[in-house]
């Protein structure tokens, strides 16, 4: 008894470690060379662009697969630094740019893409050069411009404003005019979600941008001599976020709203507040989640601030939104550098045009009434500024989104938050 | 094995008999020991390696930097307010949620008729997952279109609306309320177990004796609960200090850290600033508090137990 019992057992750990073994064996036999690729599309159509790219690649290259995943926001974040960690990472992703991405191109995990891109001249040439900042690092390129054109606008709701007989604001003082009639009439002026606080950092991002210029922001972050967060401009663009809060400029629970859950557009939805400050990307939300809404939204670039050193044409977002980026360790170098040329060439940009994601590329053609006004702000515009929360190195990028929300709570002072990021800022510039 | 067949032995069958006795607790022990110290020991003993590291979790980049962290930890603001957060957290679950537990597990032991749906409805929180829970309490505390303040204001109490969520002073609270309502079924399933073991007769013989309903509680089914008492003080303390989902989910440990807890903390600092070597400080400090209250938990509840 005890033996056939014991027979059993062995028997039965035999046959689990055959079981365990047939995968393998399996991916043996069909070699097909898998190129991996993460994301963090998730809406329909956007995520069937990015196959069509796939297909047309596996068409083009045979014997190589690619195994696409599309994964949200939030959890995107902490899946790809956890594989890249744990060095699981996958071949292809994307990323903002910016401070995150140049923490993994400093730990040698990302491909330097310059030397494909000058044998690929015909290819690079098409983007609009300033697309490619937010993925580069010490002059060489990491990462292409792969979703599209994003700059943060006033969104407004065009039935208020024409009931209350007020215009869009081209100043700070006509905003706050703006404002107060609102306020008399019982409309909160702004939607606010700052749950995840880079919502409210728009508002400082903007005000900075507009008193000291983009300069300002750039050397205080690169540590040029004379750069500092303590900068008057910083200082001045906090005590003007916290007169908007005293003039009563957000609708309640603004910084405890969740942005993803609709917790912003939901008061515009229902004419409680009349205003948002918001990507671009927010007319495709509107349109998908409320068509009927839509029609009646407008929307206005960022008020001058009177006697501000920036120019007023200045925007903040980010030209490729997303970037496409090659993992150093990925075995099939060249043939994902393929899948880039073909998930960012002329066929996936009508694709993506189709889904309002303008690529920035030269020429492309706009229809839709409200990207083509996002465009034309675009070109206009002298500098585009990359949010903070993205530029930054990721442990100020947290500090700027933690004083922000302060501010925005009235719980700190504009020097002290300023002092506060200064001091990281430095810190991190002594490592 | 008996005595005769010990004897029967040779002397050398009987030296390799008091060898394999030697050896047995160690094979058996074997698999629990590698496991442990692969999936317990190895990551805790590697999190105290990484404390001393300015890492950000990339690549071999790594820093030695001695007690740099230990250093910033202890003069971290934040980090003690979301040690704080917990012990609020860890005092109110034992002080709302037992004795709700109690109660409800008393009534549906007493309830014979209908108490089975009763079962089922107060079970129904710890079903629910939490990033779903925490949508929907989201939705309920929204400060513009969420049902209680609504409901205030239909009572008249306009004054009484909060921004639940959004103001530092109330996001806190409003989140205990929560973990509170999710977390008291659990309890209650672990005191009506310990209560369905509780003798019939006993109360059959104090209901003769003419003892009342609160007597037979207070002075028969609550001693009897002593010991459930204790090991559900020290799951609810334990359970407390390193809670996260709800609190992820709900406020994010926001507005302004006020409702942030140990472990939101740490995950901010090792995913969104790509700090590994300090996140790795706070996990390892987290490990040292819990251990610290635990064991202090434990002592006080025994003296509770001798002292009823």
């Amino acid at each position: 008894m005890q033996l056939t019992l014991s027979n059993r057992i062995t028997k039965l750990l035999c046959g689990v470690a055959v079981a365990g073994l047939l995968p393998v064996s399996g991916a043996l036999a069909d070699d097909a060379k898998v190129i991996t690729s993460w994301d963090l599309q998730t809406q329909e159509r956007t995520v069937a662009t990015i196959r069509d790219a796939a297909d047309r690649f596996e068409a083009a290259n045979p014997g190589f697969k690619v195994e696409d995943s599309h994964i949200a926001n939030d959890a995107y974040k902490t899946k790809l630094k956890i594989a890249f960690g744990a060095n699981e990472a996958p071949c292809v992703f994307t990323s903002w740019g910016g401070g995150p991405l140049r923490e993994y191109i400093k730990a040698g995990k990302v491909t330097n893409l310059t030397p494909y891109l000058e044998k690929n001249k015909d290819f690079a040439d098409r983007f609009l050069p300033a697309s490619f900042s937010p993925a580069k690092y010490q002059g060489d390129i990491y990462g292409l411009p792969v979703m599209g054109t994003a700059v943060a606008v006033v969104i407004y709701n065009k039935d208020i404003f024409k009931k209350l007989n007020i215009e869009p604001p081209k100043t700070w003082t006509e905003l706050m005019d703006v404002v107060k009639v609102l306020n008399e009439n019982k409309i909160a002026p702004f939607a606010l979600a700052n749950k995840a606080k880079w919502p409210g950092s728009m508002f400082f991002v903007y005000l900075a941008d507009r008193i000291g210029g983009p300069e300002v922001f750039q050397k205080a972050a690169d540590r040029e001599p004379g750069g500092s967060f303590e900068d008057p401009t910083f200082i001045k663009a906090g005590e003007m976020l916290q007169d908007l809060v005293k003039a009563g400029g957000f609708a309640r629970g603004y910084n405890g709203l969740d942005y993803d859950i609709g917790g912003s557009r939901r008061l515009l939805y229902s004419g409680r507040a009349a205003m948002e400050l918001m990507g671009s990307w927010e007319f495709g939300s509107i349109a998908n989640e409320n068509p009927e809404f839509a029609k009646n939204v407008g929307f206005f670039t960022f008020p001058a601030v009177e006697g501000g050193k920036g120019n007023p044409n200045n925007a903040i977002g980010t030209m490729g939104d997303n970037y496409i980026s090659i993992n150093a360790d990925c075995p099939y170098q060249d043939a994902a550098f393929d899948l880039l040329k073909f998930s960012t060439d002329d066929r996936a940009a009508e694709l993506k045009m189709e889904d309002n994601k303008i690529l920035p590329i030269k020429n492309a053609k706009v229809e839709d009434p409200y990207l083509a006004g996002v465009m034309e702000a675009v070109g206009k515009a002298p500098s585009i500024q990359l949010w903070y929360d993205q530029e930054l190195a990721p442990a100020l990028a947290e500090v700027h989104k933690d004083t922000t929300q302060q501010l925005l709570g009235l719980s700190i002072t504009p020097e002290e938050a300023a002092a506060k990021m200064e001091a990281v800022a430095k810190g991190l510039a002594n490592k | 094995m008996s005595d005769g067949s010990v004897q029967s032995m040779t002397l050398r069958s009987r030296q390799s008999y008091r060898r394999a006795q030697k050896l047995a607790p160690i094979v058996f022990l074997a698999p629990a020991i590698i496991l442990l110290s692969v999936f317990l020991l190895y990551p805790l003993i590697y999190s105290f390696e990484l404390s001393f590291l300015d890492w950000n979790g990339l690549g071999d980049g790594a820093r030695f930097t001695g007690f740099d962290n230990w250093e910033r930890l202890l003069s971290d603001a934040v980090f003690w307010q979301s040690a704080l957060n917990n012990i609020y957290l860890a005092v109110f679950s034992v002080l709302i949620q037992l004795p709700i537990a109690v109660l409800l597990a008393v009534v549906l032991d007493e309830a014979s008729k209908g108490s089975r749906i009763l079962k089922i409805l107060y079970f129904i929180p710890l079903l629910m997952s939490s990033v779903a829970l925490g949508v929907l309490f989201k939705n309920i505390f929204d400060p513009n279109f969420g049902p209680i303040n609504s409901i205030l204001t239909e009572l008249g109490l306009y004054d009484w609306t909060q921004d639940w969520l959004g103001d530092p002073d109330f996001a806190l609270g409003s989140v205990i309320a929560v973990v509170c309502w999710q977390n008291v079924p659990f309890y209650m399933v672990l005191f009506l177990a310990a209560l369905s073991s509780f003798p019939r007769e006993i109360v059959e013989a104090a209901n003769l004796d003419g003892a009342s309903q609160s007597t037979i509680f207070w002075r028969l089914k609550l001693p009897h609960l002593q010991g459930t008492f204790r090991t559900a003080v020290l799951l609810a303390v334990i359970g407390s200090m390193r809670y996260f989902d709800l609190v992820y989910v709900m406020t994010d440990g926001g507005p302004e850290h006020s409702s942030e807890m140990m472990a939101t903390y740490m995950y901010h600092t090792v995913f969104n600033s790509f700090e590994m070597g300090y996140g790795s400080t706070i996990a390892s400090a987290m490990f040292i508090i819990i251990t610290v209250i635990a064991a202090v938990s434990m002592r006080l509840s025994k003296r509770f137990e001798t002292e009823i």
